[in-house]
């Protein structure tokens, strides 16, 4: 069990810098995913904390301890990779066996740990087997258990359900949280997919271009993204933007954008006369409202796809020059060419400034 | 195969006659002879049946070229292998793109010469007055050093030069091999506590099982035809310390006594010894 620190980590090849002065904290216990784009740096950040890739600058420290120098083996992570890395040329027992043997482990001990971890992991049947006599998703247990066996203080996942069919990566995900809620210990897993790292996270370190975007509770990053990339990145389906320029009337903020105009609180955001902002809005947020057509608040076109999700629909419309997305109950989707309006409440619109890209709302809205 | 046209029959048959006729008729002939008492010295002679072969047994110069080609076969296949592993370890682990490259290029070198200019330059590399080789010994003690002459070390000086040949050139193939390996494996040993040497003993090795095999056949087969560097640096000798079966069937056959069935009946024995060992040793190995 163990706290993970990396305070101004840096990851470079030759000139290119692919890591650029990386900060966090993880606590002990934590599961903590690193989310981000592919090429984001988030493989490569965990390999440095594994010891498979040498650390150019800055620190990372596991337990108290500085792991820099320290080889992979000496700094008590265990990993799992995305295609399994098993053996290929030993049985399951073997592969699992392999770290406990070299730890000079004894014998019946490594005998009694394995039945415990194939145990778990229902893994008994196949242990006298070779890893290519197993599926997929049985292939990637024993990884599992190949990394449980040796109870590190971390377990690093490095996208190990990307090469799962969807069906059995939503059962290996649970199987991962069940697993860490009874062993807790420090994880930190990597994912470019959003609906691993929303119900998996403890915390998510979502990242782009080798820097943190925002560090958050999944309802966090959620309810509240910091950036623009964050907001179109989290959700499915994306949520919709569009270009409005900011104008003070009264106690309020006028947004006008092309063929649209919100009325906000001036409490919610923090925005200066004239500014450009790109207004964020999710599909699930817009509310069909067939007789505000034209008013305040909300946006109207003509349906231009529909898209059958099965408990609803996804409608696809223009405003202006923006193709907008509104999530509808499937029973009541409209047809294609039919007008639609929807009206969109004040506390599910987020803002950001168009040059910058960061969200304008105020930290106590 | 459902070949619609006769074409490529028209092609292939030509060659594979001709090599037909140079593989069997030779082969037909050496038994054939290996059954009467020819002699070069006489165009006659007679059907003798299994006599030569008897005589074979009692011969106890063919009993120390079995030795000696045993001998042989096991110090240079193990060599060229354990050299081969080393080196290719060597260079995955210390060498850059770059050197490697350069380093594959000068280790196919000498299996790139042909056998008889290597046996040559080595050799000439071993003489005890002008050797290279055995220079610093002379220039240190005063006496000169004879590898070749000297019963203890003349074999292992012959197989140094086959190892040289085709230690560096298995050496590049092991290396090209372990860059064929997903590195990921290697990286799963590295945090399951594994020391670099376990690595490659109880990963990398054992996931080369089968090519390593083949390696190993390989060169048993090449090894049988060490002839011409062991003609050129030795002729067998001192004494017959470095006579192997054919460089005995050879002397026998062309250069001693011109006992022509003598010789074959020899040549049909390792022929058939030799396929009946590797189909063994290929059947229990096989992975």
């Amino acid at each position: 069990m163990a706290n993970i620190v990396c305070s101004h980590v840096d990851k470079a090849y030759g000139a290119v810098n692919v890591i650029r002065d990386f900060n966090l904290e993880i606590d002990d216990h934590e599961f903590v995913v690193f989310l981000g784009p592919s090429g984001c740096g988030k493989s490569t950040l965990l390999r440095m904390i594994a010891g498979l890739e040498e650390i150019s600058g800055g620190t990372v420290s596991i337990a108290g301890r500085t792991v820099n120098d320290l080889e992979p083996r000496d700094r008590g992570v265990a990993m799992v990779f995305q295609n399994y890395a098993l053996y290929p040329h030993m049985t399951i027992h073997d592969n699992i066996a392999f770290g406990l043997k070299r730890m000079k482990v004894d014998k019946s001990e490594i005998e009694s740990r394995i039945k415990t971890v194939a145990g778990t992991l229902g893994l008994e049947p196949y242990l006298s087997r070779k890893p290519t006599e197993l599926s997929g998703g049985q292939q990637q247990r024993v990884a599992i258990a190949r990394a449980m066996i040796k109870t590190p203080r971390v377990f690093l996942f490095d996208e190990p359900l990307s090469n799962l069919d969807a069906k059995l990566r939503n059962h290996m995900r649970v199987e991962i949280a069940r697993l860490h809620q009874s062993l807790k210990t420090t994880t930190i897993y990597v994912t470019h997919d959003q609906l691993e790292a929303m119900t998996l996270a403890d915390r998510i370190v979502l990242m782009k271009g080798g820097a943190i975007e925002q560090v958050g509770t999944p309802a966090e990053i959620y309810e509240r993204p910091r950036t623009l990339f964050v907001a179109g990145f989290i959700g499915t389906p994306n949520m919709n933007f569009l270009d409005v320029t900011a104008r003070a009337d009264g106690d309020t903020w006028l947004l006008d954008g092309d063929g649209v105009r919100f009325r906000v609180s001036r409490e919610r955001f923090e925005i200066t006369e004239g500014q450009g902002l790109t207004l964020g809005v999710r599909p699930s947020a817009l509310s069909a409202s067939p007789d505000a057509r034209g008013g305040e608040n909300t946006l109207a076109g003509v349906t231009d796809l529909v898209e059958f999700h099965g408990d609803s629909a996804l409608i696809s419309f223009r405003v202006g020059g923006k193709e907008i997305g509104a999530l509808v109950p499937a029973a009541s989707r409209p047809m294609r060419d039919a007008p639609v309006c929807f009206s969109v409440s004040g506390e599910n619109l987020h803002a950001f400034d168009r040059t910058t890209g960061l969200s304008v709302l105020r930290n106590s809205a | 195969m459902t070949s619609r046209t006769r074409l490529p029959a028209v092609f292939l048959a030509p060659p594979l006659l001709i090599l037909a006729v140079l593989a069997f008729v030779p082969t037909a002939y050496a038994i054939y002879i290996s059954f009467r008492n020819r002699e070069l010295s006489r165009p006659d002679g007679s059907f003798v049946g299994l006599a030569n072969y008897i005589d074979l047994f009692s011969d106890r110069r063919f009993v120390n070229a079995i030795g000696v080609s045993l001998t042989w076969e096991l110090v240079t296949v193990t060599l060229t292998l354990l050299v081969a592993i080393v080196l290719g370890i060597l260079m995955f682990e210390f060498a850059s793109a770059r050197q490697r490259a350069v380093l594959t290029l000068i280790f196919l070198v000498p299996v790139i010469l042909p056998r008889v200019s290597a046996a040559f330059v080595w050799k000439f590399a071993f003489h005890p007055l002008y050797g290279i080789v055995t220079y610093p010994y002379k220039a240190i003690t005063g006496q000169p050093l004879d590898l070749l002459s000297n019963p203890a070390t003349a074999l292992m000086t012959v197989a140094l030069v086959d190892v040289w040949q085709w230690g560096l050139f298995f050496g590049v193939i092991v290396l090209k091999l372990l860059e064929t390996l997903p590195p990921q494996p290697f990286e799963a040993a590295r945090l399951d506590h594994a020391r670099p040497w376990q690595i490659y003993l109880y990963v990398a090795l054992p996931m080369l099982k089968a090519p390593l095999i083949s390696l190993t056949f390989i060169k048993m087969i090449e090894s049988l035809r060490a002839f011409d560097l062991i003609y050129v640096m030795t002729r067998g000798g001192p004494g017959i310390v470095t006579e192997t079966l054919d460089m005995y069937a050879f002397s026998q056959g062309f250069i001693e006594s011109g006992r022509i069935s003598y010789a074959s009946s020899m040549a049909v024995l390792m022929m058939v010894a030799t396929t009946v060992i590797f189909t063994v040793i290929w059947k229990r190995v096989k992975p």
